[in-house]
């Protein structure tokens, strides 16, 4: 009874967010995902980056390994991945962004938390980073056909990054007014994104639903097999191997859809597998948690 | 004292000018989806979050609750002197005196000043405030009573539900406790990013009665807030929240009121904006007094 209280507590502000996210797709007035979007990656992510990272102290070495393992979930991604879409005789541009990052951001983020208090997020926070410098240069350059890192530098993300790794490093504290601040301004990522996913589970127009379907669930499976087996390979324990498995495990992100829209790579299809991935990860979460905590 | 107050007031100042510049930079903000995100559903959950933890007894609570209904009849005294006096209508200029910026300027005050304890005692006079707007000061603009607001507003269900925790002592369940926190997080920041974004695409007109009434409110509010402290002998946390959120400027609302209405939305947009701006530049004054 207390593992169920306590994986409700986990999942359900999950659950429940997406929930009020698609609650208001239908009976709200129109959700401006741009302004979302632009408010959370501009100025709230920056914000809960700075704002945890003086929350938690993390030793340069446990920091170190944990970069290591998430490049390392990262690199096999994309391995397997590109095997897959081959040997699938797919375009490589249209799905392989899709099986490579994870949904580290509006759920993984959570989810971590609410699993591991604080060092959870930081320790979430430092996946969820590579993954979205890596969608900006790497799934971007895929799914364009040209590599660029003019994406990158424009990102506040990766400032924010620079400053809290050097404070950790040094030893030195943001001053309170700017820690008041940025936590403020950090508490509305979470939940801005949970419901916009929310919205736009309902938004989305799917097609090709069946082939979706598979490398939805591939790509869960992948997550949760490739997550076990890096955690085991670089000796990981306790919230720094939870983290690692529950971020690799996670669904198909949003952003692969909106760069699938952008450059006209088959949107339709890959929204699907974001549905399709999302819906069963609902399942498959609990599940996952139960084994983990 | 100097670290202290710029570690209160700072927050304010950076999210509002994050709004700030996003509106004068031309950028697109949906107010109203903005607003519904932050008070249909970041409210109540900040709300229930806040008051489930127990930082105030229900006592306190029903303490403060009455203390700022008494603020209300004498804002509302203040209003109706002034108006009768300058001859002015009162479906435009009453709801001024008694509609303060209690949620996205006086919250965060609370929060940094005096913490959740603070908090608490601000959502406290929020609600008490967002009733009164909802209800006396819709009905004054409406020129007809009029309710029906306040029954589509979920803060209320959820206060409600937060004080019957708090009356049984009780904790919420963990799933409900964590949503309601995390959905809470929208609230502040949005609503100063909004205030922000308001207060850059609202322009202001000079005219002596609209800074007389500005000013006087601003000073009425903070006398009265200041005056019932010292008459029920407030202390800490909750003399703070008090003399706080009773001299806050005027509710942003009431611009969206006045022009649903037809009433002055012009006059009614520079009472906020010149309000608001005064009171943002006494704020460390106001810490000085409180902290």
């Amino acid at each position: 009874m207390d593992l169920v209280a306590q994986l409700a507590g986990i999942v359900a502000p999950v659950f429940l967010c997406v929930g009020l996210g698609i609650f208001w797709a239908k009976v709200g007035p129109p959700f401006d995902s741009t302004l979302i979007t632009s408010l959370v990656y501009n100025v709230g992510a920056p914000c809960l980056i700075l704002a945890t990272f003086q929350k938690v102290q993390m030793t340069p070495q446990a920091m170190t390994e944990l970069a290591l393992a998430t490049l390392a979930c990262y690199a096999s991604f994309t391995v397997i991945g590109v095997v897959v879409v081959k040997l699938a005789r797919l375009d490589i541009p249209s799905y392989l962004p899709a099986l490579i990052f994870p949904l580290t951001g509006s759920m993984g983020l959570p989810v971590c938390y609410f699993a591991y208090g604080d060092e959870g997020l930081a320790l979430a926070i430092v996946f969820f980073t590579f993954g979205a410098i890596g969608t900006f240069t790497l799934g971007a350059a895929i799914a364009e056909g040209t590599f660029s890192l003019k994406k990158l530098a424009q990102a506040p993300v990766i400032y924010a990054v620079v400053i809290a790794v050097a404070l950790q490093l040094t030893g030195r504290q943001l001053p309170d007014w700017v820690f008041n601040t940025t936590n403020l301004l950090g508490g509305m990522v979470i939940p801005a994104q949970l419901i916009a996913l929310g919205v736009s589970l309902l938004e989305l127009r799917t097609g090709g639903i069946a082939r979706s379907a598979v490398l939805g669930v591939f790509r869960l499976a992948m997550g949760v097999a490739v997550g076990f087996a890096i955690a085991w390979a670089f000796g990981l324990e306790g919230a720094a191997r939870a983290v690692v498995v529950i971020q690799s495990a996670m669904p198909v992100a949003v952003s692969s859809y909106l760069f699938a829209q952008q450059y006209r790579r088959r949107p339709e299809e890959v929204a699907g597998m974001v549905v399709v991935s999302t819906a069963v990860s609902f399942v498959t979460l609990p599940l996952l948690l139960a084994v983990l905590l | 004292m100097i670290f202290k107050i710029l570690s209160v007031i700072a927050p304010v100042f950076v999210c509002a000018g994050i709004g700030f510049f996003w509106g004068r930079t031309g950028r697109s903000f949906d107010s109203r989806m903005v607003g519904a995100l932050a008070l249909n559903l970041g409210m109540p959950c900040l709300a229930f979050s806040t008051l489930t933890k127990l930082s105030v007894s229900p006592e306190a609570f029903a303490t403060m609750a009455g203390t700022y209904a008494l603020a209300l009849v004498c804002f509302l005294a203040v209003g109706l002197t002034v108006i009768t006096v300058l001859r002015l209508p009162a479906h435009t200029y009453l709801p001024v005196f008694t509609s303060s910026n209690t949620g996205n300027m006086g919250l965060p005050l609370c929060l940094f000043a005096f913490g959740p304890e603070g908090l608490a005692f601000g959502i406290c006079i929020f609600v008490m405030s967002s009733v009164f707007s909802f209800t006396v000061g819709w009905s004054i603009y409406a020129g007809r009573f009029a309710a029906d607001v306040f029954y589509n507003n979920p803060l209320i269900y959820a206060v409600a539900v937060a004080l019957i925790f708090m009356a049984t002592g009780t904790q919420p369940p963990a799933w409900l406790a964590n949503t309601t926190g995390l959905v809470g997080g929208l609230t502040i920041p949005l609503m100063l990013i909004s205030l922000g974004v308001a207060i850059a695409n609202m322009r202001a007109h000079g005219a002596v009665t609209i800074i007389g009434i500005s000013v006087v409110k601003l000073l009425a509010g903070f006398s009265v807030g200041y005056g019932l402290s010292v008459l029920l002998g407030l202390e800490g946390a909750a003399r703070g929240a008090l003399i706080i959120e009773a001299s806050m400027p005027v509710a942003v609302h009431n611009y969206m009121f006045a022009q649903r209405f037809n009433r002055s939305a012009a006059d009614t947009a520079s009472m906020i904006l010149i309000s608001t701006l005064i009171a943002l530049a006494c704020l460390p004054l106001l810490m000085l007094v409180v902290l």
